[in-house]
């Protein structure tokens, strides 16, 4: 990575070419053009071509970054937040999240003029593949990304589209780009914005409700839900919570879209255990463990290790490896569902048997361990 | 292994056609060099293939003070390793049968997969070097589902001639369709030797084995000929050669094939026939299990039976097959290992009850266990001298010896000259 300066875009003779379109295959480097801080601990990167390229996407797509941090490259999905309707520029919007090795790097080192590989634009998350009359935006944390891009494509489209766009933050001053969809109901008739903090935090001042979102208060946010198509994303937890709200609401499943944060979900073949958050994410929601034995119930978030989230509460378990290789942690599991991804440690029939191993096993559900 | 001068002049003077001097059964001397060059470098029996059905699964075969451990890998291959772990040598599979991921030390975890590669240490630092470290690794042989280990280095290459005359025998009755439906460990009170020999002859049969000669002729492993018994022997025979072309006409291989004590890997088989209703070594000599072994049609197939030096003996019958398993402990006492194998498909209770199945050979077990016991005693008392073997239904045990005596001089050094004693009678 380099800083090399180049001539302002504003230059007349760059300004009146009209640039070709940006294309991951032969332009495969993006330089770091601006880095906005959105909240305290969130910032958008934007980035440019090496050339003037135009970025042309389907807004909630995602690209790929290739990253080498502390020599080991790294890849990680970043859904995109601008608009196609701002081609000059791409960005990602990224939360710093405790210990994660990415967005921490990027929050640190990512700026002006830093150059970065990146693949894509992939995915089929886009109201452009699912156009309807009215549409109702669902996010939780950074999940807001894809929905932003969305969000603002719709507005600068001009077309005065019915969005209502409802964001779950975990206070008031955890909304991400809460000023721009300020400004963007603003300035249409159709366009809507609801949040839902599950704390107050320090905004004395906020007087809408708090807690978490419910099928009672989503309805009357939206009363006209049925007839809405509904994109969302956010963390599992929240995303399973939205589902059977949806579910409880019978809403037909066929107009519901989802970006999952969570790769093993799309059925992408992940090349290590860890599965690969899209955004880095820190999920809000937990899963309850109970452990029967040691008669301890722990919260354990969705992209947690059954294994860490126990010992970051302070319970001391047999393990060795932490990778499902060794064995030393194998548990019966008395109910609920995990995803585990062990390296050999355990046997078909054992998993058959109720048996997990803990280190590489994550919450689908409130779970239950013998142990 | 060096050994005394005493132990090389015993071995030296040993007198074909008599039993040992009684340090043979009794001292640790004679015991470690056994275990050296007798279970240490030849093929020996230890299992079958339905002890370890999936991948994962293994059982560990004790042979006196040595542990081996045989598991089934993932690409279904079974393979043997010395139970011990690599770092401080802690014993790593406990038990006589489990399953496994990978082999994990319970000791300090240290992990190796099923092929013995070490995949997994903590607080080892980053140079070290895991690729030093795998599993010692143990020769197996498998002969139609029989598992075979080696421990020595170079095994003795004839174990492939073995394998491909006795598959024929073995094959029809499809081992690696079986399911083990009884087992029994029985630690009889005497030297493996004394196992072998009183296996090796049916002398003892009519007096011992109520149970086991409902079915079993004793006139199969040689019989001094009398007017009393001319006609019935005679008739042995001729039921032999009558069995043998009907079977043999089936597919079945049945004549006997012996090399006792002419090769390494030495081994005997013949199929036989069965007293009675000819079909199974059971009390009332019919089938135990309704549900036939393999592709067999057929109830009264006799008895293929197939004896290795230096640790086993086998019956296959149209129904079930009886494996056994000779693994010294100490100088006087001895592991033998009974399984009982029937279809897999064969339904317990509906089938075959395993008690009626296993109760023939239990019984024997344990006289057989008794007379072994009554020997070693026998053996420690000062009056107690080799005594001759009978030529007509002993020449298996003075094959066992011969065999035994080889093995001893070929592996210490000394010549073998040794000239049969029942050569005259043969």
């Amino acid at each position: 990575m380099s800083d090399v300066i180049r001539p302002s875009r504003l230059g007349p003779e760059l300004w009146d070419a009209t640039p070709g379109k940006w294309n991951a295959d032969e332009d495969d480097t993006l330089i770091c053009a601006h880095v906005r801080q959105e909240t305290h601990d969130v910032k958008s990167f934007l980035f440019r071509a090496q050339s003037p390229r135009l970025f042309r996407f389907r807004p909630g797509q995602f690209i790929t970054l290739e990253l080498e941090i502390d020599g080991a490259v790294i890849n990680r999905c970043y859904t995109i937040s601008s608009p196609p309707t701002r081609p000059d520029t791409l960005s990602i919007t990224v939360k710093r999240h405790p210990g994660g090795k990415v967005s921490n790097w990027l929050h640190d080192n990512m700026k002006p003029g830093l150059k970065i590989k990146a693949l894509g634009p992939s995915g089929d998350f886009s109201c452009t593949l699912h156009a309807g009359p009215r549409y109702l935006f669902l996010s939780g944390g950074s999940g807001v990304t894809p929905l932003m891009s969305m969000a603002r494509t719709l507005y600068e489209l001009g077309e005065d589209h019915d969005v209502v766009f409802v964001h779950s933050a975990r206070s008031p001053r955890d909304i991400i780009f809460r000023h721009e969809l300020a400004m963007m109901t603003y300035g249409t008739s159709n366009f809507r914005t609801a949040f839902v903090c599950e704390k107050i935090g320090e905004a004395r001042d906020w007087s809408a409700p708090t807690g978490y979102l419910s099928l009672p208060l989503l309805k009357s946010i939206v009363p006209d839900l049925a007839q809405r198509e509904i994109f969302c994303c956010g963390p599992e937890a929240y995303m399973a919570n939205v589902r059977a709200m949806l579910r409880d609401a019978g809403f037909d499943m066929a107009h519901y879209h989802e970006e999952s944060f969570s790769f093993e979900r799309q059925g992408v073949r992940q090349p290590e255990a860890e599965t690969v958050l899209v955004g880095d994410e820190t999920p809000a929601a937990s899963f309850k463990i109970e452990f029967t034995r040691s008669g301890r119930t722990i919260d354990c978030r969705p992209d947690q290790f059954i294994l860490d989230a126990a010992r970051a509460a302070g319970m001391r378990l047999p393990f060795s490896c932490s990778k499902g290789v060794c064995g030393t942690c194998k548990s019966k599991k008395l109910s609920g569902q995990v995803a585990m991804t062990h390296g050999g440690g355990i046997r078909q029939r054992e998993i058959d048997a109720g048996m997990i191993l803990i280190c590489c096993s994550k919450p689908l559900e409130n779970v239950t361990i013998e142990k | 292994m060096q050994i005394s001068n005493e132990l090389r002049a015993m071995i030296g003077r040993r007198r074909p056609g008599y039993s040992l001097e009684a340090p043979f059964y009794r001292t640790k001397e004679v015991f470690d060099l056994d275990m050296d060059v007798i279970f240490g470098r030849h093929w020996i029996y230890v299992g079958v293939e339905p002890d370890i059905p999936e991948p994962g699964d293994y059982f560990t075969v004790p042979l006196g003070r040595t542990s081996i451990v045989v598991v089934r890998d993932d690409d279904m291959t079974v393979r043997a390793f010395h139970n011990v772990c690599r770092h401080r040598g802690a014993r790593l599979c406990d038990g006589e049968k489990g399953s496994v991921g990978n082999v994990v030390c319970p000791y300090h975890q240290w992990t190796y997969d099923l092929t013995g590669k070490l995949i997994h240490t903590e607080h080892m630092g980053d140079e070290f070097d895991r690729s030093q470290f795998s599993l010692k690794t143990v020769h197996v042989g498998n002969i139609a589902g029989l598992l075979f280990i080696c421990l020595a280095d170079e095994p003795p290459a004839d174990f492939e001639q073995m394998r491909q005359e006795m598959e024929p025998y073995i094959l029809p009755h499809r081992i690696s369709d079986c399911k083990i439906a009884y087992e029994e460990d029985l630690i009889e009170n005497g030297n493996w030797k004394f196992t072998m020999e009183n296996n090796r002859e049916c002398y003892h049969c009519k007096a011992n084995h109520p149970e086991l000669t409902v079915s079993l002729y004793e006139f199969g492993f040689g019989y001094q000929p009398s007017p009393e018994n001319a006609d019935e022997v005679q008739a042995f025979r001729e039921l032999i050669v009558r069995e043998h072309a009907r079977w043999e006409s089936c597919g079945l291989p049945s004549v006997e094939r012996e090399f006792l004590d002419s090769r390494v890997t030495a081994y005997r088989t013949e199929r036989l026939p069965l007293d009675k209703a000819g079909e199974s070594q059971t009390m009332n000599s019919k089938v135990a299990c309704q549900k036939l072994l393999g592709d067999l049609t057929q109830r009264n197939l006799g008895g293929l039976s197939f004896w290795t030096q230096p640790n086993s003996w086998h019956h296959f019958m149209s129904d079930h097959i009886v494996t056994f398993s000779v693994l010294p402990i100490d100088p006087e006492r001895t592991l033998l290992r009974t399984k009982w194998l029937v279809h897999k498909d064969a339904v317990e209770g509906r089938d075959y009850d395993p008690k009626q199945l296993s109760e023939v050979w239990h019984e024997t077990n344990k006289q057989d266990g008794a007379l072994v016991e009554r020997t070693q005693i026998g053996s420690q008392s000062a009056a107690y001298q080799p005594g001759p073997y009978s030529p007509y239904t002993e020449e298996l045990v003075e094959k066992f010896m011969s065999w035994y005596f080889k093995r001893l001089r070929a592996e210490t050094g000394h010549e073998t000259a040794t000239v049969s004693p029942f050569a005259a009678s043969a």
